[in-house]
């Protein structure tokens, strides 16, 4: 009998505990998963027909059996080719610099000693309290050209080529947005190296980058990992950023969409766009996903 | 560190490559011209707009304005469409965060103090909206929002602003009631104490900063979004961030300049408030929130 009310308890504990989830898990599937496989389907011509802005959407293409005609058409564009090109290289390079940038900042915060390292501690967290799209135009009024980073390096007598309205001008407001995540990850996976492990290495006569290189680097390699995944997807999917201090052609994918589904009433378009963007971020995901299985229980929860 | 101290017998110091590293002079020059660079990337831009807010006349190559002014002060805090847009957003970014709190905490309370099947999973998958491109995320939520005859209302810019408020809101109070101590829940058992009254008294209060923290992050995450509720909510619902993408378009700089600090200010006041509780470590779990 023991046994049996221990075994009821279980269940009333796993049952109770699932109803309390299911909210946001609801939420979850009414929000991202419904949505995304109903553009994929949409995307592949499957048309429902009583939603009146589809189908009288601009360069509709309707199919009963599911079709890659739309993405054919999206290809074959050279304008939306150029779109995603942009989009992939500004991404990959932002990841990039954003992983340098974090990571030196991060060491200095956690190996460092002094004042300076704990003036960089408040100092990166800055772009947290400022909303993307305040992020953007301040780039636009420092940045552009005769703006103020022109009239300080005039007076210095330095030659100055602005980046705003310039794929540039994206990287370094995409690298000065994404800081304090990159940060905040990178250091919460150094916090857990002991300092004596480093010393040691020293004391065996290990230089500074053979420490990184050897120590430091392979024990961090996770939160490396979910930074340059997390980051990928985040100016992948971007719109702000691109938008207000981009070209105007090229653009990157997010605010081709936005003008596709908002401005051009071609919903389809975009939302197969939409749909291909998802493609690329799932292999970034399988990157993220291959990276914290091989972690400990921890490694996502930080 | 001393690693100086220690002779090293098969290559020289100066011999090799990256010895410069290990002199301390270095390092500490480094430092100092890392942080100037940082301060300078970081804080110049926002310094720039700052000035702008107060400038009236500001032209190239002054590196600070040639006139200053409050005129531009008046325009702002006149103008219908800028009340308007003030009034949309205290409308829905609180609501947002009721919501979240109200579908999110019994689950973080669950997940930390329930076995369940699938729990680590499901924990997981709550960053789902943190591994789609935002902005195909909304033209997809958007497409079946005009399906919903939600394009353009109220609630409609709710939801899409709820999406981005779920990890924060369970993950950080997760962690919250993870970090009481059972110890002391077991005591006011053994002392009488029932599982309602324990949860009042002891946990609760307990985790209360982690629950701050996460509503004062869901808040800032529905008051701050843009782009979710540019494409669902405009031309109809046009919250502080939306107006934004038209004012830095069509008007002078210190029209930006102005809304923006007007736009920051929740946000700064509220992670000020709670920077304390920030800093004690709930901050990279908060972030993915955003």
């Amino acid at each position: 009998m023991a046994h049996r009310s221990l075994s009821d308890a279980r269940w009333r504990e796993a049952a109770i505990g699932l109803a309390m989830v299911a909210p946001p898990i609801a939420v979850l599937l009414f929000l991202i998963a419904l949505p995304a496989v109903q553009a994929t389907i949409f995307s592949l011509g499957i048309v429902p027909s009583d939603n009146l802005v589809f189908s009288t959407g601009q360069h509709l293409i309707k199919s009963d059996a599911p079709t890659l005609a739309v993405y054919r058409d999206l290809l074959a564009s050279p304008f939306i080719r150029d779109d995603l090109w942009l989009t992939i290289w500004i991404s990959l390079l932002s990841v990039v610099l954003v992983a340098i940038v974090s990571y030196v900042l991060a060491l200095y915060v956690r190996f460092g000693s002094g004042p300076l390292p704990r003036i960089v501690r408040s100092l990166y967290l800055v772009p947290m309290f400022v909303p993307v799209v305040i992020a953007s135009y301040a780039a636009i009024t420092f940045y552009v050209d005769r703006g103020v980073l022109a009239s300080i390096l005039h007076v210095l007598g330095l030659p100055f080529a602005s980046p705003a309205y310039k794929p540039a001008g994206v990287v370094i407001t995409q690298v000065w947005f994404n800081i304090p995540f990159a940060v905040l990850m990178l250091g919460s996976g150094l916090d857990g190296i002991e300092q004596e492990l480093i010393e040691s290495a020293h004391d065996v006569g290990a230089g500074f980058l053979r420490v990184l290189w050897r120590i430091v680097l392979p024990m961090n390699l996770v939160p490396l990992l979910i930074v340059l995944t997390f980051t990928f997807i985040g100016v992948v999917g971007s719109f702000t950023i691109p938008f207000l201090i981009g070209a105007n052609a090229p653009q990157m994918m997010g605010v081709a969409i936005q003008a596709y589904f908002s401005n051009y009433n071609q919903p389809q378009p975009a939302v197969a766009m939409a749909v291909l963007l998802f493609a690329i971020c799932a292999l970034a995901g399988a990157l993220y996903v291959w990276a914290t299985s091989r972690s400990g229980k921890h490694a996502v929860t930080v | 560190m001393t690693t100086a101290s220690l002779p090293k017998p098969e290559v020289a110091p100066g011999l090799r490559l990256t010895w410069f590293w290990d002199v301390p002079e270095f390092r500490r020059a480094m430092g100092l011209v890392l942080v100037l660079a940082l301060s300078s990337f970081l804080l110049l831009p926002l310094l720039t707009l700052l000035l702008w807010a107060f400038a009236d006349e500001w032209r190239y190559p002054g590196v600070v304005p040639q006139s200053a002014s409050l005129k531009w002060w008046d325009w702002v805090l006149t103008n219908g469409d800028v009340g308007s847009a003030v009034r949309y957003s205290f409308m829905t970014a609180p609501v947002v965060t009721l919501i979240a709190a109200i579908i999110c905490l019994p689950a973080a309370y669950s997940f930390s103090r329930f076995r369940f099947p699938g729990r680590r999973t499901l924990f997981i998958s709550l960053l789902a909206a943190n591994a789609f491109p935002k902005i195909g995320l909304y033209v997809a939520i958007a497409t079946l929002f005009f399906r919903l005859n939600l394009m353009g209302t109220y609630w409609g810019v709710v939801l899409i602003q709820l999406v981005g408020t779920l990890v924060a809101m369970v993950w950080i109070p997760a962690a919250g009631f993870d970090s009481v101590a059972r110890e002391l829940e077991d005591a006011a058992r053994d002392a009488g104490a029932g599982p309602l009254r324990v949860f009042w008294s002891i946990t609760l209060p307990l985790a209360m900063p982690a629950i701050v923290v996460a509503s004062f992050l869901a808040f800032i995450a529905a008051f701050d979004e843009a782009q979710g509720t540019l494409i669902v909510g405009s031309p109809t619902i046009v919250t502080m961030p939306t107006l934004m993408y038209t004012l830095v378009v069509n008007y002078p700089e210190p029209v930006g300049a102005i809304f923006s600090i007007l736009l920051s200010a929740p946000s700064v006041i509220l992670l000020l408030i709670a920077r304390r509780f920030l800093l004690a470590g709930y901050l990279a779990a908060g972030f993915k929130g955003r």
